[in-house]
């Protein structure tokens, strides 16, 4: 499954019902199936609040899913500003710990090219979880 | 969606935010606006997430921000949450070690009284 839209807020539900669906259709277990709605939710807020500055007028976000060996694989990317350490969201800095805690692992890298943040997450289909 | 809906009633002197679907920065706007509005009058507020299937954190920003004016104003705050029941709701108050935070109560009734009384759960966590 792959979706590309805009990052904003009225996506970021959008975003979470597409990965619900290919998790039901998949027969995810119902808790792996909530982590995963969280933290797929967690990761494009983040896109929302960090990646891109306030008159950026092309602000995709990308969201992938799939499934290979029982994991199930979440990537979430933008073309922003990259990683760094932002003090201006007002949020609780909460999103990217949630998912540390949600996901069997996750990995932040720098999109293709070196343009942009990829977060990737994996979760075990098989029922366990990291938290 | 239709069903991701929040609700304002008043019982007494308090403010019931219902929260019923799911919630998240989409909805934080709304609902920021829902639990400030009475609490800037000093009215004690109760959020009721039983009929709430999800929240992220922008939501627990907009609870933790209600719990921290509703203590600085010594007004009451609580949560309405079936603690015995599984839920996405209670999984991300438990992973984010938030559940002690809040004063939460089983029934719209008990967290009512509660907050009506002026309970805010400060003074420290309670179980």
């Amino acid at each position: 499954m792959r979706l590309a839209m805009e990052a904003s807020a009225e996506n970021v539900p959008l975003a979470r019902q597409a990965v619900t669906g290919f998790c039901e259709a998949a027969a995810v277990p119902r808790q792996v199936l909530d982590d995963t709605r969280l933290a797929v939710t967690e990761a494009c807020t983040n896109v929302l609040v960090h990646a891109y500055l306030p008159d950026t007028a092309e602000r995709p976000l990308e969201v992938e899913a799939s499934i290979a060996d029982g994991a199930l694989e979440l990537v979430v990317r933008d073309a922003g500003r990259g990683m760094g350490v932002f003090s201006d969201s007002g949020g609780l800095g909460l999103g990217i710990p949630l998912i540390t805690a949600l996901a069997t692992s996750v990995s932040i890298r720098a999109g293709r090219g070196g343009r942009g943040t990829e977060v990737v997450m994996r979760f075990d289909t098989t029922g366990e979880s990291s938290a | 969606v239709a069903d991701d809906q929040i609700t304002v009633d008043r019982v007494d002197s308090v403010a019931v935010v219902a929260m019923a679907g799911d919630h998240d920065v989409f909805t934080a706007p709304e609902l920021r606006a829902a639990v400030n509005r009475p609490l800037e009058r000093s009215n004690a507020v109760v959020v009721d997430l039983t009929n709430a299937s999800f929240i992220d954190s922008s939501i627990l920003a907009v609870l933790l921000g209600g719990l921290r004016r509703a203590r600085e104003t010594d007004v009451g705050f609580g949560l309405v949450l079936d603690r015995e029941r599984t839920s996405a709701v209670l999984r991300i108050l438990e992973v984010t070690g938030l559940v002690p935070v809040f004063p939460i109560h089983a029934t719209v009734g008990e967290a009512v009284a509660s907050a009506a009384a002026g309970e805010n759960g400060d003074g420290g966590p309670r179980s």
